[in-house]
């Protein structure tokens, strides 16, 4: 356990190295942002908190991605640990998606900033979902990096397949634009993607108020636990023999 | 006495591929070709004990299975058959400095091998100074590790090693870096611990070993030639590699 807190010591050596983490998505909103709130403008996103929405979104989704591209080559950049000491497996894939959950803290104050220049309070309900949809996103970052990180030991091309299919998550999320932008048939189908789920109703909690049927969080948290689940059972089934295949 | 570690029948066999295959694209190219491999018996129906507090040695020449068998018994390999039954905390590195970053400085580096060698940080803090002074390395403990020679990140990591309070020691080849003082100093640590701490000891240098072992193993192609009192293994070992080599 306290092995995760001390790996991270090795990141603090380079100052840069975080401004860089904390910079690239605030240079992907800013490029966002002037594109479609200046040049497309396209129905839906004239409105004034179309900025907003997409720093949370933004940012919940650096989360991710930052959160699951780590968890997955941990265990192959820390090989020496795996191969010359034995430490718990586990922890070193836990340590390594702490990184991203500091960084995602870190943006949590840019959110804050950004919407005291807007003026704009959220509810209070909507601020503790927004807590809550965060904890989901780690727990799925953790279920995704038990099932990669073995495998990945393998599979060494696995890191540039994730690479396109992040960005293909990215444009099936609704990010940059508005659900409602979609036709509605399709919406319950994007919405079975747990991050589309979260980042949706986030948006619409923070800015409209409005919170997802009982039923839509049942059917949600029964597939990131789910997830969850076949993470721990991928993580048993292939961590004994991973010494050997590194 | 009781008995620290009790080694059950353990074997261990690898698959060594004919082709390795490390992307998704070479395991799509491979489901239509018969991947071959040939399999290498590293340890075969491997049995014996070890008592509390001896200190235990295990003698082979390369490839005989050492490594191995040490990695087996601190975890790090699960073995195919058989079991390791083990009593006490053991010492989960096999070589020196794991988990050191060059990037950081000695002080960093001494925190960080502790944790990973499983010590809080209370009892890290508390025993910081016995660390450094056993190292020597006062003077450079503020260093960025990158500019140590290697014998000096040696010596700070064995000094860690010695003060993470295991009760089982896994130690192999430890002592080949280091100059005269420092294995000096490892020896008189380790007459100090003898009798107090199990310790398992694999080394090419057969002085030490007559000299600090109680009983060895002698490990041939992965089976267990003998075991007995260190001098009797030792000499063996010797009059076999001579018998090899007049082949």
């Amino acid at each position: 356990m306290l092995a995760k807190t001390d790996f991270k010591l090795r990141y603090h050596g380079s100052v840069l190295g975080y401004l860089w983490a904390l910079l690239k998505p605030l240079l992907t909103f800013a490029i966002l942002n002037f594109v479609f709130s200046s040049v497309f403008n396209p129905r839906g996103t004239g409105m004034d908190t179309y900025s907003l929405q997409l720093l949370v979104s933004l940012m919940m989704f650096y989360f991710f991605a930052e959160g699951t591209s780590a968890g997955m080559s941990s265990l192959l950049l820390k090989s020496q640990l795996v191969t010359k000491i034995y430490v718990p497996r586990w922890t070193i894939i836990l340590s390594s998606t702490i990184n991203a959950t500091l960084i995602f803290l870190m943006n949590l104050v840019v959110i804050v900033f950004f919407f005291a220049i807007k003026g704009f309070m959220p509810h209070l309900p909507a601020i503790l979902m927004f807590f809550v949809f965060s904890i989901f996103i780690y727990i799925i970052i953790l279920s995704f990096s038990l099932i990669t990180a073995p495998l990945y030991v393998k599979f060494r091309d696995l890191s540039m397949i994730w690479e396109v299919l992040l960005m293909i998550i990215m444009y099936a999320s609704p990010i940059i634009y508005p659900l409602v932008t979609i036709p509605a048939k399709y919406h319950q189908i994007i919405l079975l993607n747990p991050l589309a789920f979260i980042i949706h109703f986030t948006k619409e909690s923070l800015i409209n108020n409005h919170f997802a049927t009982p039923i839509q969080y049942l059917i949600f948290s029964g597939i990131v636990l789910a997830g969850l689940a076949l993470g721990i059972f991928s993580y048993r089934k292939f961590i004994p023999k991973i010494a050997e295949e590194i | 006495m009781d008995i620290a570690i009790k080694v059950e029948n353990v074997s261990k066999t690898f698959r060594i591929p004919h082709e390795k295959v490390s992307s998704l694209r070479g395991a799509a190219v491979n489901l239509f070709r018969s991947g071959g491999y040939e399999e290498f018996k590293a340890l075969d129906d491997v049995s014996f004990e070890i008592k509390k507090g001896e200190f235990f040695g295990i003698i082979g020449r390369n490839g005989s299975g050492k490594s191995t068998l040490l990695k087996i018994l601190a975890g790090i390999y699960q073995p195919d058959n058989g079991n390791v039954q083990i009593d006490g905390l053991i010492s989960p590195f096999l070589e020196l400095g794991i988990g050191f970053n060059p990037e950081l400085s000695g002080r960093d580096n001494v925190y960080l091998n502790a944790t990973v060698l499983g010590m809080t940080k209370k009892q890290i803090n508390e025993k910081f100074d016995s660390i450094v002074a056993f190292s020597e390395l006062e003077r450079f403990i503020d260093q960025k590790l990158n500019r140590y020679s290697s014998g000096m990140s040696v010596r700070l990591a064995f000094s860690v090693a010695v003060h993470a309070n295991r009760e089982i020691l896994l130690m192999d080849e430890v002592l080949a870096v280091g100059d005269m003082n420092f294995q000096k100093k490892c020896y008189e640590y380790f007459n100090e611990i003898k009798g107090k701490k199990t310790i398992i000891f694999v080394s090419h240098d057969m002085e030490s070993m007559k000299k600090f072992c109680d009983r060895a193993l002698l490990l041939q192609n992965g089976k267990i030639v003998k075991i007995a009192e260190t001098k009797m293994i030792v000499d063996k070992y010797i009059q076999e590699n001579m018998a090899i080599d007049k082949k």
